[in-house]
């Protein structure tokens, strides 16, 4: 058995990111995901005789909104170059990336562990292209060959080697998807692809300061996969290096079905890709106007937008996180807030009420029909107890959802859902439920104390639960308490 | 055994209009002439891979109903030009197979940028001729087709790899052809056979539709009979296209009547150590000083300079063109369009069998020493040192070009030779491209104009200019240009 406590993991991450442009990177073919095979292709594509490939400007936009964001240096000047392989599923026999000079460099991703913040570090962000699918197992002679990806813009974030457990991948990972969806640049769909993962890692003993052998574990379609394959790659690093033997550098692949690892090729065999300039696309100067275009765009990043609402909101880990999850939420709790001092009540109202009334309907937030001033307004009938909460959030929510263009205090009053915290009125329905429930009223004066629940329970229902709950408590126990 | 040479009909697309013009000629007559010039002669000379004959005429008939109804000034400017294509240039709906097995039977799914251009213009394309295998060699020997032969001497080589553009316009089978040169590949052909060879500043015509050989060097060139063809096919094919990243937005040259008239006076620098050169045929030496005293008495000022970069331009020139040709070349795989080896099973065999069988051997020597010089642990021996001899040639270049107009020296350093001579050593035949390469590695324009007879054979002498500075070169090529030619 390895104990793993004596060890730390180093991992570090090739995230590809696969843009959503609407045409590739390097030709105007479509780039709907799940179209028929091979219909989304052209002579380019396909790498005819005689095609040259030209830069899609989105591309270039995505990647420096990224680097932005990760706060990395852009490079002013940058240029393409060409990865050479032969695959079926790679027409031009090679890939248009960038090798030498990447469009950023450096930079930070935060992610957060807990309760705590840990930056990892970006080595760099390239673009590229991705290439076709080669389909192995649908045909029992043929490998089948789908083109539709080919030239579909990729960015690859390369990390510093700073990660030491899956569950940091998994942060990292979450934090990757949540960046991408936040900048528009990417679905950010593990599932389906868009968003893919190479690890490296190796192991060393805890206190050491230089980097054991790594080994590459290639393309984890899914966390589950890759915490998966970390673990397993994990013991079996440690388990060699215990028994006295060395780690071999070794491009892996993760084997979903056994949970294992197996050399894809060894260093031996590596490819030798060959790079070089790629010809035919001059090398790309970034004008300053162009990159503070792109500044202009970026929205309010995920960490700035959550300790926001920790900080000058007052909410908790579990609602700032929650609101500040999906960039349209946080700016429709942000907008909210422009209305209403009730930082709390507002996040409760988003996160139990907007957010699944928007699910239900399966509508997007953008579509909810209630304005902002109308939800203040809601949270203010609360606040001042005009309304209880209870009613508020339930019918008086439903109305508004259903007529969102009148005023909540309006439509209160015309389905009298108006709290009643006039003593006299109240009083006189308390003593009626104590009238109900002699028996009752026994036991509470003999100690069951409890029962103070059942009562604001009957008076409520009474009242249709327009009762002020505060001051029918006060009126109830001042009640049970005269009442011997 | 040596013929003489076929005298042209016509000897620029200006006689040609005239001749429509005043009624002496109509464009079926004209493509007629052509298709029997070629009927006579292709089984002799191996020029013409493909006749587009019924496709020629019924363009033909068209444009001389429409000369009928609109006269000459409504048709487009390459009207009456009838043009063949290099084996290496898109032509929609057409084969295209850069001479080799590997593309046996492609077609074509578009037109090259420069093909449809000349098309607008009114030009009639006539066929498609001859090359070395992707545009890789200097004498038209290296073809899945078998070799083209100078029609000046049938054992000899017409040059390379355009040898069927310049056959084809030296044995009046069209009256121009539009060819690519990577390192010499129309100016070189041109001398072999005594015609002009024009190739413009990288990228000055897109490579759109123009397959590659290496990015970086190829440009599409013209072989015709006079400089002021050049210049209108030029002006045709030439500016911006948004399908090729690098083709320039410099503004297009115009050329008129009265600059065609002027004799300019050039300033022009040649290298002693071009001229000196060992490899440099003694023949070929002493009618170019001749040639040069010529121009001297002409007026124009002739310096010697020193280039004592002469005899890295051909090493760095291969280290760079292979490079590039190794990744251009690997989309011919059989997988997807073209030829594919007939028993090849699996993905590898595929691979290895088809490009095995399917490739030539200078074209495959190509490759390997393409992935070579860009592999592991050789990169910065061979690729970086040259890509450093590059950029030293071009500041070079730029630094003579603030002094003087055009630089000139020999086109090719020795005489056409016999087929076969040079298939044993193929670093012989890649010397032989000294005078030409340092325009395509400098991205200048340069053209050959033919400069009289070592025994019967032609040589050239060329031209370069700084880069888009083709019209004063095409200018002053016209006002030395033999009247013949003009």
């Amino acid at each position: 058995m390895a104990r793993q406590g004596q060890w730390e993991l180093i991992i570090g991450l090739e995230v590809h990111v696969q843009l959503n442009t609407r045409s590739k990177a390097f030709c105007g073919d479509a780039t709907t995901f799940g179209a028929p095979p091979n219909t989304q292709t052209s002579p380019v594509s396909l790498g005819h005789p005689g095609t040259l490939p030209r830069l899609n400007e989105a591309q270039v936009r995505a990647a420096v909104k990224l680097g932005l964001a990760l706060g990395s240096t852009i490079a002013v000047r940058t240029a393409f170059d060409r990865k050479n392989y032969f695959y079926t599923d790679l027409p031009k026999g090679y890939q248009i990336t960038q090798d030498a000079v990447p469009i950023c460099g450096g930079g930070v991703l935060p992610i957060k562990l807990g309760d705590q913040w840990k930056e990892v570090g970006i080595h760099h962000i390239h673009m590229e292209e991705d290439a076709g699918k080669s389909i192995h197992d649908q045909d029992p002679e043929h490998s089948l060959i789908d083109l539709n990806r080919t030239g579909v813009p990729l960015l690859e974030v390369v990390t510093e080697p700073e990660l030491h457990s899956a569950d940091e991948v998994d942060a990292f990972m979450s934090a990757m998807r949540q960046l991408v969806r936040y900048l528009g640049i990417s679905d950010g769909n593990m599932e389906q692809g868009s968003l893919r993962c190479d690890v490296n890692i190796s192991v060393r003993p805890k206190g050491s300061t230089t980097y054991g052998t790594r080994c590459e574990v290639k393309n984890l379609n899914s966390m589950r996969h890759a915490r998966r394959a970390i673990a397993y790659e994990a013991s079996r690093q440690i388990a060699l290096l215990e028994s006295g033997q060395p780690v071999g550098r070794y491009t892996l692949h993760f084997d979903a079905a056994t949970g294992r690892t197996s050399p894809l090729r060894d260093k031996e065999a590596a490819h030798d890709y060959r790079y070089f300039p790629e010809p035919d696309l001059p090398p790309l100067a970034l004008s300053a106007s162009f990159i503070e275009s792109v500044r202009a765009e970026l929205p309010p990043l995920p960490k700035a937008l959550y300790e926001w609402m920790r900080i000058s909101c007052g909410l908790g880990d579990y609602e700032a996180t929650l609101l500040s999850e999906q960039l349209d939420t946080a700016l429709f709790f942000r907008a909210l807030t422009q209305h209403t001092p009730h930082h709390h009540k507002a996040a409760n109202l988003v996160i139990n009420k907007v957010l699944p009334w928007c699910k239900a309907k399966g509508i997007t937030l953008s579509d909810f029909p209630v304005p902002q001033t109308s939800l203040a307004e809601l949270i203010e009938l609360v606040v001042v107890g005009v309304i209880s909460h209870t009613v508020a959030w339930q019918e008086l929510f439903e109305l508004l959802c259903e007529a969102p263009h009148q005023h909540p205090k309006d439509l209160a009053q015309a389905h009298d859902l108006v709290q009643q915290s006039d003593g006299d009125a109240l009083k006189a329905i308390a003593t009626e439920v104590l009238a109900a429930w002699p028996d009752k009223v026994v036991a509470y004066q003999k100690g069951k104390k409890g029962l103070i629940g059942f009562f604001m329970g009957q008076l409520m229902r009474r009242m249709r639960g327009k009762a002020d709950p505060k001051r029918a408590n006060q009126i109830l126990r001042q009640l049970l308490e005269n009442c011997q | 055994m040596s013929t003489t040479a076929v005298r042209p009909r016509f000897r620029s697309l200006r006689q040609v209009r005239h001749a429509l013009d005043t009624g002496q000629l109509t464009f079926e007559q004209l493509v007629q002439y052509y298709l029997h010039r070629i009927a006579t002669d292709n089984k002799r000379l191996n020029v013409f891979i493909e006749v587009f004959a019924d496709e020629a005429l019924r363009r033909a008939r068209q444009l001389d109903d429409r000369l009928q109804h609109e006269g000459l000034s409504a048709l487009g400017p390459l009207a009456g030009m009838v043009v063949s294509l290099k084996d290496v240039l898109c032509f929609k709906d057409h084969q295209v197979t850069a001479a080799s097995r590997i593309l046996d039977g492609f077609h074509s799914l578009f037109s090259a940028t420069a093909v449809s251009r000349v098309l607008d213009a009114d030009a009639i394309i006539i066929g498609r001729v001859n090359c070395d295998e992707f545009a890789m060699g200097s004498s038209t020997e290296y073809s899945y087709y078998g070799p083209t032969h100078n029609a000046l001497d049938p054992e000899r080589v017409p040059g390379g790899s355009s040898g069927g553009s310049a056959v084809a316009v030296q044995a009046d089978m069209c009256l121009a052809s539009i060819g690519s040169d990577t390192g010499g590949s129309v100016r070189q052909p041109a001398a072999f056979c005594g015609v002009v060879g024009f190739k413009p500043s990288y990228g000055r015509i897109s490579r759109h539709g123009l397959l590659a050989y290496a990015s970086s060097f190829d440009q599409i060139g013209t072989l015709t009979h006079s400089a002021i063809d050049a210049a209108s096919l030029l002006s045709v094919m030439a500016g911006p296209d948004a399908y090729d990243a690098t083709c320039s937005p410099q503004p297009l040259p115009t050329f008129s009547d009265e600059a065609w008239a002027s004799v300019p006076q050039a300033r022009i620098a040649w290298f002693a150590e071009a001229l000196d050169h060992p490899g440099l045929d003694p023949r070929i030496a002493q009618l170019t000083r001749q040639y040069l005293e010529g121009l001297r008495q002409k007026g124009h000022q002739l310096e010697a300079v020193s280039f004592d970069l002469i005899d890295y331009v051909v090493p760095a020139y291969y280290v760079l063109t292979t490079a590039e040709a190794s990744s251009n070349l690997s989309r011919y795989d059989g997988v997807r369009f073209g030829w594919r080896h007939p028993q090849a099973r699996s993905p590898e065999e595929v691979y290895t069998m088809t490009r095995t069988a399917g490739f030539g051997a200078e074209v495959k020597r190509r490759i390997m020493l393409g992935a070579f010089v860009l592999s592991a642990g050789y990169y910065d021996a061979y690729y970086g040192r040259a890509q450093k001899v590059r950029h030293l040639i071009v500041q070079r270049m730029a630094a003579l070009f603030e002094r003087y107009d055009f630089i000139v020296m020999p086109t090719s350093p020795v005489l056409p030779w016999h087929l076969g001579q040079m298939n044993e050593d193929p670093t012989q035949m890649y010397l032989a491209d000294i005078y030409t390469v340092l325009a395509n590695l400098a991205g200048l324009p340069a053209i050959s104009l033919p400069a009289g007879q070592v025994e019967g054979l032609p040589i050239g002498v060329q031209f370069m200019a700084a880069p888009f500075r083709e019209k004063p070169l095409l200018e002053f090529a016209h006002s030395i240009l033999d009247r013949e030619n003009a």
